[in-house]
Parts: C-alpha cells; structure tokens; sequence
C-alpha cells in the first residue's frame, strides 16, 4: 500500500523536476520562442531616392504604383492553378503566361509574392478589386516604381534598377538588406546605391497562430525614410543635344555601328554629358516584355554597352597633341624649329605615308597640328625611339591613358592600351615573328599617329584634353555632385573630395599646343575649320580631329576639343564608329554639344571637317 | 434551549450522520480543483469562439454541476449488491464502446462519441470506472477460487476487449488506462510479482513490434499520427509532424511562463491560438504559461493530495471488493495525471489521455467526479465499519 504511495510521489516529483526544468533553467530560451512567435515585423517599402541633373531637373523619379501579384503558396491546388490561368486569358496573354512567371519565380524565392504585371492601369485594378472573391490569392500591392521623365536619355549613366541577383545576396544581408529589394543594379543607380535606397519601415505586430494581428496590435514601429536625392553633374540641355548630335550623326552617315561622348568642364572635371549610342530604355528589365529584354540583350550593336567608358578605340591623329606633348618635354623638338613635312617618309627602309600623302613642306609644331601632318609627327615618333626612355609612354601615362580614369562609374570603365615593350613581348607570335616581340622604330612612328596598338575610351581622351584646357592638372571626372535632401540641402559633397594630379608640362610649352590645337579649328588650313571656322569670337573652339584605322575599313572618326579657347570651360570628345568616310562625322557633333552649354546658335557650326 | 435551536440541532444531527465518515480534504481538493479547471477553461478559451467568450466556460460548468450531483448520488450507491450485475454491466460497457464504432460521431479523424440528441456521450470514458469495478468484482470472487496465472490472464482477457474496441476508434490514450486500472486491481490483489514480469516483458515485445517491427515488413499497426505522438517526445525539435509542433508549442507554452508565469492576459501562446488543444489535452500548460512554475507545481502537489488520499481511502475500505475498486480508481486517476502532465512536459508520448478535473470535457469531467464519489462512498463506508469495530 505504502509502495502504492511512494510510486506516486516519485513520479509527480519528476514532473515537478521537468517543470523547473523549463520554466526557471530554460525559461529565457522558451520566452524568446514565445516572442518570436506572438511578434511579426511588417515591412513598408522606402521610396528610393531620385536623381537629378546639376540644376535639378528629374532624371530619375520614384512613384507609387499598383502591382498585381501573386501570392504562391495560396495558388498551389487546381483552383489556383484555374484562377492563374482565367486571369492570363482575361489579360490577353496565352493560358500559361502567369503560371510559367510563377513557377519560374517559385524556384528563386518560394514564399514571395510574385509581380504579375507591374504598374497596373486603372482599368486591370477595378477590374481584380470587383472579382476580389473569384481570385484567390491574387492581389494588388503598393510599391513604388522608377520613373524616367526622359525615356532613354543618359541611360548609360544612369543604369537600371532590378531585384538582388542570387548569387550576391548575402553580400547585401549583410549591409542590412532582406533580400527581397529592388537596388541599383548598373550606372550611377548602383555607384550610389548606399544614398539611393531609402530605409524600409519597420512594424512589430502581434499575431495569433493564423496571422491576424491580434490584442495590441502595433507594438512598435518606424517610419519608411525616403532615399536621398542624387544629383549629378550632368546638365540636361548638354545632355539632349550631345545624344541627339550622335544619333543624328550614326544614322545620316549610314555605315556607322555606334558612338559616344563626353562632355567634360575642364574646371572642375564634372561630367556635364556622357552619352552612347545605340541605346536602351533603363526600366526595360523591370517593365519590359520579354522580347524587349531579349532585343537589348542580343541586339548586335550591343545597346548595353556604355562606349563613352567601356569602348576601346585607335587615338589616331587626336593622339598627336601626346605625341608633341612628349617630345617638347623631353627636348626632342623646341619650340619654332621648322620640320620638313613631305607626303610620305623612308624611315629604317621602311616607307610611312602620310594621310593622302599630301606634302606641307618645312613647317612648326603648330602648323602640323593644324593641318595635322603625319610626316612630321613620324619625325618625332623616331626621335623619341632614338633617345633614351619611353617618352611616347610616359607621357600617355602622365595624361592618364592605359588606366580607368577613376569615374564614379567604377563598372564599365577600361583601361585603354599604352602599347610597351612588356605588351609587344606578350602579344608578339614567337614562333612566326620573333623579331616583332621586340619595340621596334616603327612601333614608335605608328605611335606618334595614335595609331599601332594605342586604344583610348572617350572618357580618357576627354581627360586628357581638360587637362591641357585648364593648364596642366589632371582631373579625376566624376558623374556626382552632391548628396541632397528633399529640402535641396547639400548633405554630401560628391565633387570636391576627387583627386587631380599636375601634368608637369611648362606653361609655354602647353601654349605652342593650344595654339596648334586653335589653329586646327580656326586656320585657313585647319582639319576641323569648316565645322568651327564660323563659330562667333567668343566661342573659339580649340581640337583636333582624329581618322582612326581599324579592322573594319571604314575609319572611326575622332573629335577632341574644348571652348572658349582662351578661358575653356568645356572639352567635348566624341567618337563616331566607323563614320569617318570623306569627311570627320565627329566635329560637328562636338559643335552642336558645345552650343547647348556656352548657349550660341548650333546653326553656325559647319557640318563636316576634314578627315584626319 | 428555543424551538429554533432544537430543530437545528436535530438537522445537524442528520447532516452529521448523512456525512459521516466524509473525507473532507478529498471532496474541497476535488471542488477546487474542478473549479479551478472551470476558469482555466475560461481563460484559455476567451477568444477561441467569436462573439461567445464563454462558450466552452458555459458548458464546462454545466458538465461540473451535472457530475457533483451525479456524485452525490452515488454516494448512496451498494457496490455489493451492485456485484450482482457485474456480467451485465460488462456487457453494457463492450456493447456500448463498440456501438460507438459502429454508429458513433466523429471528431479529428477518431470516432468517440455517440450522438443522443442534444449531448455527446464518449462511453469509453466511462467506462473507465466501470472496468474497475467490473475487474474488482471478478478477481475478488475468484481471488481464492482460481488458479492465480489463470485468473491474471482472465482479467487481462476482459479488460482487453473493450481496450482493444477503444484502441480501435482510434483512443489510444483511454485503452492504456483500461489497462493501467487491470494492472493496478492485480497488483493489489496481490497476484504473484511473477506475472508482472511476464507483462512487462510481453509489452515490451509489443511496443517494440508495433513501433519498428511490423512497420519494417510493411504492417502498420498505429495510424502514422499515433507513431507521430509516441515517439515525437523523443526528439521533438527535428519533428515536423503535427504531434511535434503540439509539443513544442506546449514546452513554449510552459517554458515561457517562468516561475510565478504571465497573467491570464499575457499568455500569448494560448491566447494568441499558438498551442492546441489549450482547453482539453494541453491545459496543464495553460496554467504553467498562465502562473509559472508557482501554479503548476502547486497543481501538481493537489493531484498528490488527491492520489494520497484514494489510497487512505483505500486502505480504510470495508470490504475486499471496495479495497480493489479503490485501488483501481486510484490508479486511474495516478495514471492519467502523470501521463497528461508529462506530455505537456515532454517526458511522455502524446497519447490523447485528458487531465482529471481540469480538461475541457463533459463525459470525461463526469466520470472523475464519478470516481470521487464512489471513493468518497468507500471511505464512509470504512469509517463506519472501523468505528463499529471499535
């Protein structure tokens, strides 16, 4: 009987054992699970900042929209593979439009609602609010959208928006993104990404086990935060009117695959325009229908391609104020001393030719750029190979060539190509051309032209003219210009902090430059005089033109140059893939791009310079 | 002394003679912790019907009065001449258990119930008193008559059949108690320690066939749900199933309410829906959330006093058959709170048997309040006997 009583005891005494257990040992670990239980965050979606031009005109905006969504996990019995279907009739797609989408964003992320259709019209939104009770588990969501008040306009420097790629995604969880967000993706959108975005609101509700929000309801919460507003350097009118000019010259020259430019102040090193050409429209990935998508990924003039950074061209004759550059600083030509300039030169038994083998007789410095003579540049080109050192390379490095300028673009940007002995070792066949694995005389005279093997992008050519423009100082160019909030306040200043280094070439040195680079525009004999000959005073152009060879037969035409000669406050450089046939395509574009910024009438540049 | 007075005295004098031999600490530990159960079930239940938060309180109080006056019936009730009848009630009892398999209501997938009009009677349930009486009155009539291997094996027979009809709807829980009752009438009964072995031994063979065995060679003895809740206490966090989310919501539950617990208001996994079953099988974690370890220990403790005193009861019993029905009802009522309150915990497998006085239930809460008054009855009966020995 007493046994009877004992087991008894034993047995409640382990239970009142296990319930000390749980609720005084382990009681913090189980309040925790309660809490995380009873406690959801909901999110609110931050609209993401906009972006601005230098005067604050929109080029991107954030507006709220409706999507139409799906919500997976409420559509996976027959009923709701039936509503999927109803509803891509309804909409005029095929029947399994919606449920291919669904099922393809299921194998990403499984519990996420699904976008339908983004930015519903009016019409498709009465249209689910009145079946709210036939659709199950489709809804319309808030959220907000980028808006491009330009279409296409600066796509290239603006980039796109999209969802986290996968494989990044926990780089992001780390800098305190859920996964689930849009984010730059491309261009400036991802540059500045860290001021973009704004800052998700936070809800913590209770919840019962179904998910209602129960007792207290809002326990606690933050608001959204807005992104900040990026402004960039770019000026919108110098914008348009360089994207016009490039479109207008790759279509009437009829063989050109493309271009690009950019507009530089030599100042400041803020990129007033950067253009390519052909482009894209930047919310095709979010908003695009499949085969637009497709068309910009496939399309054979590669319209993602931003050329103003990432295309690589010949310098060609643009190469030569390098050229002259190296040789006056290494004392390999003074100033004055007259050059014999025939049409064409037996150099090491070799004969190079100059462009349509015209002959100008002994000639300076200034001439030769004006009337851009090959021959006299060859002279040059063997002087430098003859001397000690690598001036033809030093000097390219010193003006920034070989190596991303530094833009706040850091994706897209190339280096270029500043051929040296090191790259002529590496490139060369050993076995069919030993002798070419060596520098060579000619690799000097073909250089000295921006020719051989030396590939520039727009961008380090418009840097490297600034800086002859603002007196020798190297200017690191940014797309940036400050941080601002809604009010307008400055809160960053992108502009200021970016790094310039000194050319280190004398004073009068550079002058003998400029005023073959003025002459070249403005000469009786100027390559690019009919295009800026009959600019008003105050708006004298100094450049110089440029014909470069390349694979393809048809010439790159080139255009370099900056405005008001005396006191320049932009450089323009424009590149027009193989649109250099008979007459420079490139010029005129630079004109028109100039007369947008310094305000004079475009009608007053000529349309087509001189080749070379 | 006035007229008044002597006509109280002489209504004292028949209180004191209808209540004599009373176990006093018996009937208030029953009462209170009846009640208790009634305003846990309140509690638990506010928000679980809406429009009506009292649906379940409403009911459960209705159960609790039809069952305190059902035991003051029975407190009049003649087990010996009662002993009469056994075979016929035995009868009633298969006959009914296995009415409800053949015509009975369903509730989440196990058919329990049979439908008379406006209630629900679950006959299992009652029928655990009845197999302790039913068992008592067996192995007391043969205890001296039979052979005692043939005699266990007759007890097991019979509380076997209906176990095995109950197990059958699918109630695992209630045929455990079935046979926990039979055990505990033999035990008492002082069959030869022998024959508890050989059980032992028997069972263990069995658990081990039911539960990997047959299953390996493709014969499934357990609804997969029932091999779910045996053997998610062992590792319950690794368990996706049903059983394994009841469990860890219930040692959340528990873990949660700390030593003095959350207040009625602030149990959020009751309230907030995240524990099943919080009013019937699970209720203990209900009070654990609610008042800590506090109220659950000194539940605990109520349900040792109570225990303690089925086996007083028990040992002041007047004659040999109501020494074993005490036993069993003892054993009842021991069993069912260490198995209820260790799943809550989770050092026992889910097996469906609800907590005594406090589960949300009307057949359930009936035969406990049941059980007491035949204890109850027992005990007076005793002190009498001793006081007329005396």
């Amino acid at each position: 009987m007493a046994s009877f009583a004992g087991v008894a005891l034993v047995l409640l005494a382990v239970l009142v054992v296990r319930l000390w257990f749980l609720q005084v040992v382990s009681n913090q670990g189980y309040q925790q699970r309660a809490e995380a239980n009873r406690l959801r965050t909901v999110i609110t979606e931050a609209p993401r900042g906009a972006i601005t031009d230098r005067n604050g005109k929109a080029l991107v905006t954030s507006k709220e929209v409706l999507n139409l969504v799906a919500l997976p996990q409420e559509l996976t019995s027959d009923a709701g593979t039936r509503t999927l279907r109803h509803l891509s009739r309804a909409l005029g797609h095929p029947a399994g439009y919606f449920q291919a989408k669904v099922a393809k964003a299921q194998k990403v992320s499984p519990f996420e609602p699904v976008v339908l259709q983004q930015d519903a019209p009016p019409a498709l939104q009465a249209y689910v609010q009145e079946r709210q009770a036939q659709l199950p588990g489709i809804e319309l969501q808030a959220a907000y959208q980028r808006e491009y008040p330009n279409g296409t306009l600066g796509a290239h420097i603006l980039g796109y928006t999209g969802p986290i790629p996968v494989e990044s995604i926990t780089t992001y969880r780390e800098q305190g993104y859920l996964g689930d967000e849009t984010v730059g993706r491309a261009g400036v959108e991802g540059e500045y990404e860290r001021y973009l975005r704004g800052i998700a609101g936070r809800q913590q509700v209770e919840v019962n086990a179904q998910g209602d929000i129960v007792g207290r309801g809002v326990i606690s919460q933050t608001a959204p935060r807005p992104g900040e507003t990026l402004r960039l350097s770019i000026d919108l009118d110098v914008q348009k009117a360089l994207e016009k000019a490039l479109k207008a010259q790759v279509v009437s020259s009829g063989t050109s695959t493309g271009a690009a430019g950019v507009a530089l102040d030599p100042k400041t090193g803020a990129v007033l325009a950067m253009a390519s050409y052909p482009t894209y429209q930047p919310d095709v990935f979010e908003s695009g229908t499949p085969r637009e998508v497709r068309r910009v990924l496939t399309s054979p003039g590669r319209p993602l391609l931003n050329r103003s950074i990432g295309g690589e061209y010949p310098a060609a004759s643009t190469f030569k104020a390098i050229t002259a550059s190296a040789a006056l600083a290494a004392g390999l030509y003074r100033p004055g001393e007259l050059i014999e300039a025939p049409g064409s030169v037996v150099l090491y038994k070799t004969r190079f030719r100059g462009f349509n083998n015209e002959a100008f007789g002994p000639i300076a410095l200034p001439k030769a750029l004006e009337v851009s003579s090959d021959t006299f540049f060859y002279a040059l080109g063997d002087r430098s190979y003859r001397m000690r050192g690598w001036p033809l390379q030093e000097w390219s490095q010193k003006y920034g060539f070989g190596s991303p300028t530094g833009l706040d673009l850091a994706e897209g940007e190339s280096a270029g190509l500043v051929p040296d002995l090191a790259y002529k070792r590496q490139s060369c066949n050993r076995k069919v051309d030993p002798i070419n694995c060596s520098w060579r005389p000619g690799d000097s005279i073909n250089m000295s032209i921006g020719q051989g093997n030396v590939l520039v992008t727009p961008l380090q050519m418009a840097t490297a003219y600034a800086a002859i423009a603002n007196g020798g100082k190297v200017i690191t160019p940014t797309l940036g210009n400050a941080v601002v909030d809604t009010d307008g306040r400055v809160l960053r200043d992108l502009i200021s902090a970016r790094a310039s280094r000194a050319l280190g070439l004398s004073a009068s040195n550079l002058d003998v430059i400029k005023q073959g680079l003025l002459l070249a525009a403005n000469g009786n004999e100027g390559t690019a005089t009919p295009v800026f000959g009959n600019l008003p005073p105050a708006f004298k152009v100094a450049g110089k033109t440029g014909t470069a060879e390349n694979p393809s037969k048809i010439d790159h035409a080139w255009y370099v140059g900056y405005a008001p000669a005396d006191d320049p406050e932009i450089v323009v450089a424009v590149v027009v893939e193989r649109g250099g046939q008979g007459a420079n395509s490139a010029a005129p574009a630079v004109c028109e791009t100039m007369a947008a910024d310094l305000k004079f009438d475009s009608s007053r540049c000529g349309t087509a310079a001189k080749t070379n | 002394m006035s007229t008044l007075g002597r006509t109280g005295e002489s209504f004292e004098a028949r209180a004191r003679a209808r209540t004599a031999g009373m176990d006093w600490v018996l009937l208030g530990l029953t009462l209170a912790v009846s009640f208790f159960g009634i305003y846990m079930v309140r509690a638990a239940t506010e928000s679980d019907v809406s429009g009506d938060p009292g649906f379940f309180f409403t009911r459960q109080l209705a159960y609790t009065l039809v069952g305190l006056v059902c035991m003051f019936f029975i407190l009049r009730l003649d087990l010996e001449r009662l002993s009469r009848y056994v075979w016929t009630i035995y009868a009633i009892l298969v006959a009914s258990v296995g009415a409800v398999l053949v015509l009975g209501a369903s509730a989440r997938g196990s058919t329990r119930w049979i439908d008379l009009g406006p209630v629900r009677v679950q006959p299992s349930e009652l029928g655990k008193v009845v197999i302790a009486f039913v068992i008592a009155v067996v192995v007391m009539e043969r205890l001296k008559a039979m052979d005692p291997a043939r005699l266990t094996l007759m007890v097991l027979a019979l509380a076997l059949l209906p176990a095995i009809i109950v197990f059958l709807q699918p109630d695992l829980g209630t045929s455990l108690v079935y046979a926990a009752i039979a055990l505990a009438i033999l035990w008492v009964a002082g069959q030869p320690i022998t024959h508890f072995a050989a059980i032992g031994a028997v069972l263990l063979v069995g658990v081990a066939l039911v539960l990997y065995l047959l299953p390996a060679v493709g014969l499934n003895v357990l609804q997969p749900y029932q091999v779910d809740r045996l053997t998610s206490f062992v590792d319950s966090g690794s368990d996706r199933s049903q059983a394994g989310y009841q469990l860890e919501q219930s040692k959340v539950a528990i873990g949660s309410g700390g030593a003095l617990g959350k207040g009625p208001s602030g149990a959020t996994q009751t309230i907030n829906d995240f524990l099943p079953e919080h009013h019937t099988d699970f209720i203990f974690a209900v009070v654990a959330e609610m008042f800590g370890f506090m109220g659950g220990g000194l539940l605990i403790a109520a349900y040792f006093i109570l225990v303690w005193r089925a086996i007083v009861i028990m040992r002041l019993a007047a004659t040999e058959l109501e020494r074993l029905v005490a036993a069993g009802i003892a054993a009842m009522m021991a069993f069912e709170v260490f198995v209820n309150i260790g799943m809550n915990v989770g050092i026992m497998p889910i097996t469906g048997i609800p907590l005594p006085f406090m589960s949300y239930g009307g057949s359930h809460t009936l035969t406990n309040l049941v059980a007491v008054g035949v204890l109850l009855r027992i005990g007076m009966r005793g002190r009498a006997a001793q006081a007329g020995a005396a």
